[in-house]
């Protein structure tokens, strides 16, 4: 070999192990950056000044403004742009990378982690949905079962006073007039959670033929409507007599004003229950134990007694690989203070919406994966 | 006194008896910009005319690209098909023809094409006398303080954003419509045989949000532009021929039927082609007016979809899908729409270039 | 048709009499019902925004509890400049090759017959497909993101063949005489159509262009998915969502919250009124300029009578006012 082939190569080859070096102890850096993530005592990281944009469930909408107002007495400097598009807008601006945190009332579909493995579903508080309805003369809660709804939807009973209905409500007077079923046209939560509760209550009618999904094909009941946001439901049933809506939880204050009145549903033991906070909490706390550590989990129809069959996990939807650091710690700290028990998870904010908070074993396994976002 | 050479014309004349003009370094640029300015001109005007012709090649090409997966699964089913579900999303992936879908999605888009057929017929079949005869309305001798604030009126509704009027549509005119309107329609046709076309017109009367109603709303949105173009058609048809029938003793009608229309009849073709391809593409006001329905109307007052409204509604819901099955099949459902606007468009073009330019004068037939 | 030597009205004459005042009827009518529901929109808006109208919505930003449509105005007025710089050049120039530059063929009609066609087949093109092009090559796979610049790109590809089309309109009316006085003493290319053409379009141009800039500022599908929505306008042409005020008539008409519904109504309000400086702009400019037009009536009264004839006199040809 010649001295100049001999240089070269020793030339290469140290150029090649310091690259390896290098690359090594970036790795290692890195990791140990984010293995670094902790949270501070107050429970809540500091984020620097910048931008978070959030948008997605209509459910966890009201809930997430009335958020984002306390959080910026704390911290003024990040500014946080909501909106209320609906489920299946947060899951898929999420997936785009085009929003940094999607609000979903359903989790991620297996096609979707399959498509997208860095993309998170993070349970943040405990919500629930009604059935609501606007029947003139008729305001206490209407006793209604899983297979009377699909009927309904499905377009096989028509009239309020259906000897089906009528059953369930002995005491009550229900005029002759015309159901108008009321579904959501944009991709969302609540139809998801609807549609789930009707897939489990009826598993050979609804969910063979229909099944669950944020959007689903919806039969031609007579006369059915598709409404935008949970508000569009509220406000398209209100100009509707004689029709019937999902309408989150959150939406109840509105619901109430409008004059629509609101169903019990029949759980899984037989019992009717109407939504309230001992009635949600029951059937959140027979799910606690089977709530995995990445938070995909139904708890619709729960065996629990006293609860209410329609409740559910609100999700942010984050993708773990942000494109700064600066946005990711954005996002993690509002999303500590929103599930912190001190600040977002307060009965203050929470019970204006409805909401529950979440057990302190999902809070944590919730808080494990924000620290995941980087 | 002519100046020296070719080039432009504010180089001063040198009079005789004075010394020429020393030669500045800026009139050495200035002359090269001078030379070289026509070509600038032609080449960016050459560049600026291709470039609608290269997004139409680039828009269809995306949606090629996009939309084949669905295309090969999907195939003739999407034309005639009348299920919209997007499947189990929740449960297994298969795979047909190497491509991955939820399971039991299927996409059939009749309805979705019949919604956007039918509302467009109904707007063209309301549009276009109105817009004729408000037109023939306008060219008549009116008071110039009359004809001139009407002609504004109707480029304002021209102008009003879609988004406006269908939110009219949403709040006033369809709730109008629904209680006297449509009341009335559907027991004249309770009275009238119960065949198609009548038995469409028929009870229930909804609220409002339905196809009739966003026909008439798609209507009232292509009036100015048939409206418009028709007008100025009229102007341009050589007073002489309807002079000359007005003194032969032809009434107003007549002199209209006989001698105007014939003249314009290609113009006027290619104003309701113009309008047509709005009607066809409408999103927003369908959106607000339409009601969101993946099904064949039932009858004529009932919610209803069409393409574009779909298009628009169903694309974030779409991609919650991880296979991307759904949003191929919004891609290929855009190209429907794409082929179906291009192909009014080219036809009405060759309507118009076999019938001539404006037609003939009077008494060829044209 | 029966021969009528009478003279009293027979059959025939009262059959074309009913119709011709039938059609009188139609015309009139056709005029009233497309104005009449005109008329109606602009009220409906009207009496929906005025009783919650502040002014202060003009100046005060949006916020989570209701607030003011500050950005919204300032973006869609952005991308109406955007549109200006963008689709303004390149329909102009477009224009201008369909008109001037366009060779004559053998058969003496201008070619460009393709690049017309294209032209006037993306006029007719759906919006919400070229906002789905958009959307799937700038905002996905260019990773632009929601952004302002997706959606400038997007509205100029939309109101390029118009703003073409109406430049080419205006180009070719005017006289062939000019463009040959001006060939004829020397001017080149370049500065004949500067100095001499484009400036006596220039009204019809930029009719077509404030026109085009209505279009643009009143479209809302395109612009949900290339510049989605925000509350404030960002600092960065891409990677941040744009806020326009079309978005807020389409989605807070129904908002949980009833602030918002006055803002959807603010909103359409400020929208309409928008339209209406423009299109009374484009009236301004056309009327300012006919008046120096060739030919132009600047007195209202009635030209200079000719003299009269004398007695023996034959009327000479020459001193009757020409008719225009």
């Amino acid at each position: 070999m010649t001295k100049l082939m001999r240089a070269t190569r020793l030339r290469r080859g140290v150029i090649a192990v310091a690259a390896a070096g290098l690359a090594l102890s970036s790795v290692v850096l890195s990791t140990a950056a984010s293995a670094s993530i902790k949270l501070p005592s107050s429970g809540v990281e500091k984020p620097s000044s910048g931008t978070v944009t959030e948008t997605g469930s209509t459910l966890l909408y009201p809930l997430f403004n009335l958020w984002v107002g306390g959080y910026n007495e704390t911290y003024p400097n990040v500014t946080v742009q909501t909106a209320g598009t609906g489920s299946g807008t947060g899951i898929s601006d999420a997936e785009n990378g085009t929003i940094d945190i999607g609000a979903s009332d359903a989790y991620l579909a297996p096609s979707v982690t399959a498509a997208s493995p860095d993309l998170k579903n993070i349970p943040l508080a405990i919500s629930s949905q009604m059935v609501a309805y606007n029947i003139p003369g008729v305001l206490s809660h209407l006793k209604l079962t899983g297979k009377v709804l699909s009927a309904i939807y499905q377009g096989t009973i028509t009239k309020w006073n259906a000897s089906q209905i009528a059953s369930l409500n002995p005491g009550v007077t229900l005029p002759s007039i015309p159901i108008v079923t009321l579904h959501r046209s944009d991709s969302s939560g609540d139809t998801f959670l609807f549609t789930s509760f009707l897939s489990k209550t009826d598993p050979s009618g609804w969910g063979a033929k229909i099944a669950y999904n944020t959007t689903v094909p919806w039969p031609a009941a007579p006369g059915a409507l598709g409404e935008t946001g949970n508000s569009g439901m509220v406000t398209g049933c209100k100009a509707t007599p004689g029709c019937i809506a999902y309408v989150g939880i959150s939406y109840l204050t509105q619901a109430l004003q409008a004059g629509l009145g609101y169903a019990s549903l029949q759980n899984a033991k037989g019992q009717y229950e109407v939504p309230t906070a001992a009635s949600i909490a029951a059937e959140a706390a027979s799910f606690v134990k089977k709530t995995p550590a990445n938070g995909t989990i139904s708890l619709i129809y729960g065996p629990a007694s006293g609860g209410y069959p329609i409740v559910n996990y609100e999700y942010a939807i984050v993708s773990t690989h942000q494109s700064s650091s600066a946005t990711a710690k954005g996002i993690r700290s509002l999303l500590e203070w929103s599930i912190s028990p001190k600040h977002g998870a307060a009965t203050s904010y929470l019970a204006q919406v409805n909401f529950q908070p979440l057990p302190s074993k999902v809070e944590a396994q919730s808080v494990k994966q924000i620290l995941s976002i980087s | 006194m002519t100046s020296v050479g070719g080039v432009a014309g504010d180089v001063p004349a040198t009079p005789p008896g004075r010394p020429a003009p020393r030669e500045s370094p800026f009139r050495r640029v200035a002359d090269m910009f001078r030379a070289n300015e026509e070509k600038g001109w032609r080449w960016s005007a050459r560049v600026a005319v291709l470039l609608p012709l290269v997004a139409l090649v680039f828009a269809i090409t995306v949606l090629a690209i996009k939309a084949w997966p669905a295309i090969r699964v999907n195939g003739w089913y999407f034309l005639y098909g009348k299920n919209w579900t997007y499947g189990h999303s929740y449960g297994a992936t298969v795979h047909t023809n190497g491509v991955a879908h939820a399971a039991g999605a299927q996409f059939g888009a009749w309805p979705l094409i019949l919604g956007t057929l039918q509302s467009s017929f109904i707007a063209i079949v309301v549009a276009v006398p109105l817009s004729i005869g408000a037109a023939f309305a306008l060219t008549e001798r009116m008071p110039s303080w009359v004809s001139r604030p009407l002609g504004f009126a109707i480029e304002i509704l021209a102008g009003i954003p879609s988004v406006v009027i269908g939110l009219w549509g949403l709040l006033t005119f369809g709730p109008w419509l629904a209680k006297h309107i449509y009341p009335t329609l559907a027991s004249i046709a309770s009275d009238l045989p119960n065949v198609w076309p009548f038995n469409y017109f028929r009870q229930p009367v909804g609220t409002g949000e339905g196809l009739l109603t966003a026909g008439l709303v798609l209507g009232m949105m292509i009036i100015p532009i048939i409206a418009s173009t028709t007008r100025e058609l009229f102007v341009q048809v050589p007073s002489l021929p309807k002079e000359g029938g007005e003194a032969l003793g032809m009434t107003h009608w007549e002199v209209a039927n006989r001698i105007t229309l014939p003249w314009v009849r290609s113009g006027i073709i290619g104003g309701t082609v113009l309008g047509l391809g709005r009607a066809l593409g409408e999103t927003i006001a369908v959106v607000l007016v339409g009601g969101a329905s993946l099904h064949i109307a039932p009858n004529i007052y009932q919610p209803f979809g069409t393409i574009a409204a779909t298009i628009l509604s169903q694309l974030d819901g779409a991609q919650a899908d991880g296979t991307g099955f759904a949003v191929a099949t919004l891609a290929e459902l855009a190209l429907v729409l794409a082929v179906i606007s291009v192909g009014v468009n080219l036809a009405a073009r060759f309507i118009i270039t076999r019938t001539g330019r404006t037609g003939g004068p009077v008494g060829t037939g044209a | 048709m029966t021969t009528n030597t009478s003279l009293a009205p027979g059959p025939s004459t009262r059959r074309r009499r009913v119709s011709s005042i039938g059609f009188r009827v139609f015309t009139y009518g056709s005029l009233i019902l497309i104005i009449a529901p005109a008329a109606w929109i602009l009220l409906g808006v009207l009496f929906r925004a005025l009783p919650h109208w502040r002014w202060s919505v003009l100046w005060t930003p949006l916020t989570a509890a209701g607030g003011g449509l500050r950005d919204q105005i300032i973006g869609t007025l952005l991308l109406m400049l955007g549109v200006l710089i963008l689709a303004g050049t390149i329909g102009v120039l477009a224009g201008i090759h369909l008109s001037e530059m366009a060779k004559l063929k053998k058969n003496g009609k201008p070619s460009g017959g393709l690049l017309r066609t294209g032209s006037d087949i993306l006029s007719g093109f759906p919006s919400i497909v070229l906002g789905y092009v958009g959307y799937a090559a700038l905002v996905l796979y260019f990773h632009w993101g929601f952004s302002y610049l997706a959606a400038v790109i997007v509205l100029s590809v939309m109101v390029v063949p118009y703003i073409a089309k109406t430049t080419e309109n205006s180009l070719r009316q005017v006289p062939t005489a000019y463009r040959e006085g001006a060939e004829a003493l020397g001017m080149s290319m370049g500065y004949s159509l500067r100095k001499v053409v484009l400036k006596t379009a220039l009204p019809g141009i930029v009719t077509g262009v404030l026109l085009a800039l209505a279009i643009a500022g009143g479209e809302t599908a395109p612009l949900i998915y290339t510049a989605n929505f925000a509350n404030t306008v960002p600092h960065s042409l891409t990677h941040a969502s744009f806020p326009y005020l079309t978005y807020v008539v389409f989605s807070f008409y129904d908002s949980s919250q009833v602030q918002y519904h006055y803002l959807a109504y603010d909103a359409a309000l400020i929208l309409v009124v928008m339209v209406l400086i423009l299109l009374v702009a484009t009236r301004v400019i056309v009327a300012r300029t006919q008046r120096h037009a060739e030919g132009a009536r600047t007195r209202t009264r009635s030209p200079r009578k000719p003299p009269k004839p004398g007695p023996d006199e034959a009327v000479d040809l020459v001193d009757l006012p020409l008719p225009r």
